[in-house]
């Protein structure tokens, strides 16, 4: 069945696979509706793997432990993908996501070469709480919609054999979705160029409101060795 | 007790759904709570990532792959703010040598 | 009756022409500036001709030449609709040849005499601008296309009477002419509100048929016509310089002398005659008070402004009050119905005074611009064209045969003498008596301001070119003949002040001679009338007009007699004697018998303290103190309290977005389920009716289930949104009513007895 799978990518798919699974499972027929599809051990572990991924990524002080967490989430993700028929999106979640994006922060935390001293400022806690609170009450509502009987039920069927297929996003592209396809190609160029324009070493930099003016004469190779970081202290703070 | 054993064995659109929201709470709680740019910024990931689980799985539930597409246009548009955004980063660093975004706030009153 | 022709053109070349100068002149030019004015109002010129040619050779007596202006409609408002297009008939005709030739030999004129002013290209711009303006406003086909002509060479006057805007006193004269207009101007434009309300067009093609309409009586008792009739005088009284807003004219001398030629004398001023021939219809309306009323302004006008000539000493000042007092004349002529005469003398005069006004300008030229008469004479050895053509101009103004302005000034001596206005026949014998008086004691002013004109204009040329010099040696030294262009429309003035005439002379000289000859003697005056205005009335008797038109020959021989006497070979000592003798006299027409002194004491002081008060108290008080404190004093604290939250801390933001997402779902599901379990409990006998939810909630938002009994299980299911629901008991007692209310689309449950927020009063029914 594996070498059926490599050979085919379309047929990889786990909702099919778990249909059979799930009829194996002898789950009484007339308790669920015809299309339990999702092998739902899959589901369970990648959900499990990427919201304690997820936690992780938020709560760990260092850095590096904090991406490699959300790696572990995309890769928890790219799962989930699959399961739901978008193998293309699975591959290029693992590729762009877990690949570039990810290496991309790692080089940045390596460049900055700084662990976190303090993950949580303890100004406006208060604040956070408040934040905290609204965010519970909208998830848990949300949640509780989704999860009403009453709400769209939810079952879903077997994709249509060409569900999924590179092919098929691809003629999306290149008809309904081609003006955000050129839009996008626009934005992606416009965001090169601006990472490089903003995060370029800059050899003279004018004077900005929030330097000591004398500091800034003594800095014309830029860079490092300016007071920049003591004046925001002058500027007053909260 | 039937309900929850059928909801553990038998996964649907709603359970992707949970999953998204808790995934979107996770990152926006991650958004206000953090102090450092780089991990607002994976929190942000975060919070894109859960809303293309909910593209991709409305898209498996209506049987239409314009979700795909779009999600696609999605991790597009992630990539460059990632991009921008760490740019952001460097280059605040390199002025104020941290990058604690409860600091950056000179564009108050 | 009309035939199309592109009349636009005649408007838009000098439009054109004043666009290029203003935008490129200075770039380009004084020679550029030239050509383009110069053949501009030319092309305009010539186009004119050609239609006017059409006009007399092709058209009936009452054909016309029509042009749209704007396509389709030009103001539309509601059903208010109004069309905008170009007219040319007999009476335009006049006014077009009038402008476009006497404009075209200005502008030349202009070449010379600005030809050392630096700010040439916006002269020749506003004086093309003016052109255009003007014959917008003669070619119009409707009174507002008129008067959008009339605004525009209100504009064009006060650019070029300010044009040297550096001199405070020229921008004052500006300002003056500008603000009197105005005042005439708002009365034009009731005169058009009240036309179309009450007659329900402003169509000159229409006029033939209004007549009726204007009769309707309106207010004070007098037809609406006459009231129509006044506003729009009022406007011509603004414009034309007639008492009581002439005042801005004789100012307005501040301004370019080809300019004070054009716009001054020739053309602008005589707009108001024009619009009050083209209107007779309306100025006709009986009882004709309206006319008499025209007639009487315009001689006490023409007799004021004639005695105040007599004393000025400012060459252009005395030209001014000159062609006040000829507007007079005209407006005597259209008052008493000899609108042919009035209109006649509007173009004989405009030969003869922009002639005058040229010569002034060439005078002046000369003098280095001195304007003061006693510091001149015995400029005519120096200067022979200017004075021989300005011995013309005099001839012609004063009355002398056969100059232009005999036959014209005679044809309204003669009408007026002739005039009977028609009152009402309900009059008592006295005030029959003294309307029947009315056009003679007009005559007798006209004939003692013919008088005065004679007397001062010829005083004005001996004073001037004959004589020993006055002036300084310097000045004497710098004494010139003007160049080419400008001597060449001096001449062709003088030609057309001697022959302007020839074509209107007075039918009772034209006995006995060839009919052919006879034809061209008295074209005018069938070419105005009766096609296009009533016949102009006339003595009887032949022996009458004889002896008038003697008589108004001789009173000007008189005046040029009495001003040779006095002022021949310089001013005399008698003149001098004669001054001093009638000093009050003289004091009184020297400062203008104080009417500029009058209005400033009692409209500009009065005014100015009310501004005076506007400024004190309204502006620095309850603007400045009050509002411009108070506002940003409450939009200062208000910001000082939002602005707390515009901290820079993007966390905050992120919170603030999920606390107001929270409260929008939280509003929208709780509190509108909260809504919908209120309700209301009626019994009668066993039934009870319950009045569920807000009267602001829309149906169909909320399902509900309702427990009519109180035992927990729900009698009514899945009910729909009702505003009331009915239910009958069984049998008597206290039941207590739980109402469920269910947002189907966020499964918000709420009952009406829960615990946290239920239902503001407890739903319970006592049933007998």
């Amino acid at each position: 069945m594996i070498a059926v799978a490599t050979s085919d990518f379309a047929s990889l798919d786990l909702g099919s696979l778990l249909m059979q699974a799930a009829q194996v499972q002898a789950v009484p027929a007339s308790s669920l509706t015809p299309a339990g599809w999702t092998p739902a051990w899959a589901f369970w572990i990648l959900s499990a793997l990427v919201v304690v991924g997820a936690i992780s990524t938020i709560s760990q002080r260092s850095l590096i432990s904090a991406v490699m967490s959300l790696v572990a989430t995309f890769f928890g993700l790219a799962g989930l993908y699959a399961t739901l028929s978008a193998h293309f999106l699975a591959a290029i979640q693992v590729l762009v996501y877990a690949g570039a994006i990810m290496v991309l922060f790692v080089f940045v935390i390596m460049v900055l070469n700084r662990d976190e001293v303090e993950r949580v400022s303890d100004r406006g806690l208060l604040d956070k709480a408040i934040g905290a609170g609204a965010l519970v009450y909208l998830a848990v509502r949300l949640g509780e919609v989704i999860a009403s009987p009453v709400g769209p039920v939810s079952r879903m069927s077997k994709p249509a054999p060409e569900f999924g297929t590179v092919a098929k996003i691809g003629e999306y592209f290149f008809t309904e979705f081609l003006f955000p396809f050129e839009a996008i190609s626009i934005l992606l160029i416009i965001a090169v160029i601006g990472a490089v324009v903003v995060a370029r070493t800059v050899v003279s930099r004018p004077t900005t409101s929030y330097e000591v003016p004398n500091a800034a004469s003594g800095s014309a190779e830029g860079g490092d060795d300016h007071a920049g970081g003591d004046a925001h202290g002058a500027h007053g703070g909260h | 007790m039937q309900l929850l054993v059928q909801n553990l064995l038998s996964v649907g659109l709603h359970h992707y759904l949970i999953l998204a929201v808790v995934l979107f709470g996770i990152g926006t709680f991650g958004v206000f709570m953090r102090r450092n740019a780089l991990t607002t910024l994976m929190s942000i990931e975060l919070i894109l990532n859960g809303g293309n689980l909910t593209l991709l799985a409305f898209a498996r539930s209506h049987q239409d792959m314009r979700g795909q597409a779009l999600a696609l246009l999605v991790i597009a548009v992630a990539a460059a703010e990632a991009a921008i955004g760490l740019a952001i980063v460097v280059g605040v660093f390199r002025n104020r040598h941290n990058t604690n975004i409860d600091e950056l706030n000179l564009l108050r009153y | 009756m009309t035939e199309n022709f592109p009349l636009y053109l005649i408007i838009l070349l000098p439009l054109l022409g004043a666009a290029l100068n203003l935008l490129f002149g200075r770039r380009f030019g004084n020679t550029f500036v030239s050509v383009v004015a110069c053949s501009a109002v030319a092309g305009a010129a010539l186009v004119a001709t050609k239609a006017v040619l059409l006009v007399a050779s092709e058209l009936p007596a009452r054909g016309a030449l029509v042009d749209q202006l704007v396509s389709g409609d030009w103001i539309v408002a509601g059903d208010f609709k109004l069309q905008a297009g170009l007219m040319l008939d007999r009476l335009s005709s006049v006014m077009v040849m009038v402008v476009t030739w006497i404009a075209l030999l200005i502008h030349i004129y202009a070449t010379g005499y600005m030809e050392h002013e630096p700010d040439f290209a916006r002269f020749f711009g506003y004086l093309n601008l003016f052109t255009g303006a003007m014959l917008i406003l003669v070619l119009g086909d409707s009174l507002p296309v008129t008067f959008v002509g009339w605004e525009g060479v209100g504009l064009a006057s006060y650019l070029l009477i300010g044009f040297w805007y550096h001199e405070d006193k020229n921008a004052t004269a500006g300002r003056k002419a500008f603000i009197v207009n105005r005042i005439g101007d708002f009365g034009f434009l009731l005169g058009i509100c009240l036309l179309f309300t009450v007659v329900g067009t402003v169509k000159y093609a229409d006029f033939g048929s209004i007549a009726g309409r204007l009769m309707t009586p309106w207010w004070m008792g007098w037809p609406v016509g006459y009231w129509i009739a006044i506003l729009l005088f009022v406007g011509c009284c603004g414009k034309s310089a007639q008492i009581p807003l002439y005042v801005w004219l004789p100012d307005a001398m501040a301004g370019p002398t080809p300019v004070s030629a054009l716009i001054h004398a020739a053309t602008m001023v005589t707009a108001g005659v024009y619009v009050v021939a083209r209107c007779h219809t309306i100025f006709d309306t009986f009882p004709e008070a309206a006319k008499m009323t025209v007639a009487g302004v315009g001689a006490l006008t023409a007799l004021f402004a004639a005695t105040i000539g007599i004393v000025q000493r400012d060459f252009k000042k005395v030209l001014a009050y000159s062609t006040v007092s000829q507007l007079g004349f005209m407006f005597v002529g259209v008052g008493t119905g000899a609108y042919t005469a009035g209109v006649f003398h509007l173009m004989t005069h405009a030969f003869f005074k922009a002639g005058l006004f040229l010569g002034a300008g060439s005078v002046m030229h000369a003098m280095g611009g001195e304007g003061d008469i006693v510091k001149m004479g015995g400029l005519g050895k120096h200067m022979p064209i200017t004075r021989w053509t300005f011995f013309v101009y005099c001839l012609a103004i004063a009355g002398i045969v056969p100059f232009a302005g005999f036959f014209s000034k005679d044809a309204i001596l003669a009408g007026t003498f002739a005039a009977e206005f028609r009152m009402s026949t309900q009059m008592t014998g006295a005030q029959a008596h003294l309307v029947a008086l009315y056009p003679k004691l007009l005559w007798g002013m006209l004939a003692t301001a013919a008088l005065c004109t004679a007397f001062y204009m010829w005083r004005l040329y001996f004073v001037v070119f004959t004589g020993k010099f006055r002036g300084t040696e310097e000045q004497e030294h710098h004494l010139h003949e003007s160049p080419m262009s400008m001597t060449l429309p001096l001449v062709m003035l003088a030609v057309g002040s001697v022959l302007a005439g020839l074509i209107g002379v007075p039918a009772v000289m034209t006995h006995g001679l060839p009919e052919s000859l006879e034809h061209v003697l008295t074209f005018f005056n069938h070419w105005l009338s009766p096609a296009m205005v009533p016949a102009s009335p006339e003595p009887h008797e032949h022996w009458l007009e004889w002896a008038l038109m003697g008589g108004a020959l001789t009173i000007s021989l008189c005046g040029i007699g009495l001003a040779a006497a006095l002022y021949r070979g310089g001013i005399s000592e008698t003149a001098e004697n004669l001054k001093d003798k009638l000093g009050f006299a003289h004091k009184l027409l020297w400062n203008k018998y104080y009417v500029d002194e009058l209005y400033d004491f009692l409209l500009v002081r009065p005014l100015r303290r009310v501004a005076v008060i506007l400024w004190k108290v309204v502006d620095n008080l309850v603007i400045d103190l009050g509002l411009t404190k108070i506002g940003p004093y409450i939009v200062d604290s208000l910001g000082a309290l939002v602005q707390r939250f515009q901290n820079g801390d993007v966390q905050r933001y992120i919170i603030a977005v999920m606390v107001g997402a929270a409260g929008i779902l939280f509003g929208s599901t709780y509190w509108l389920a909260y809504q919908g379990i209120q309700g209301e409990v009626k019994v009668e006998r066993r039934t009870v009716t319950l009045k569920l939810g807000d009267a602001r909630m829309r149906p169909g938002q909320l399902i509900y289930a309702i427990d009519w009994d109180g035992d927990g299980k729900f009698d009514d299911t899945n009910v729909r949104f009702n505003s009331e629901l009915k239910h009958e008991y069984g049998n008597a007692g206290q039941f207590k009513i739980v109402v469920e209310a269910r947002d189907p689309v966020w499964n918000m449950v709420k009952r009406s007895d829960d615990w946290f927020f239920g239902a503001s009063t407890p739903l319970s029914a006592k049933v007998e």
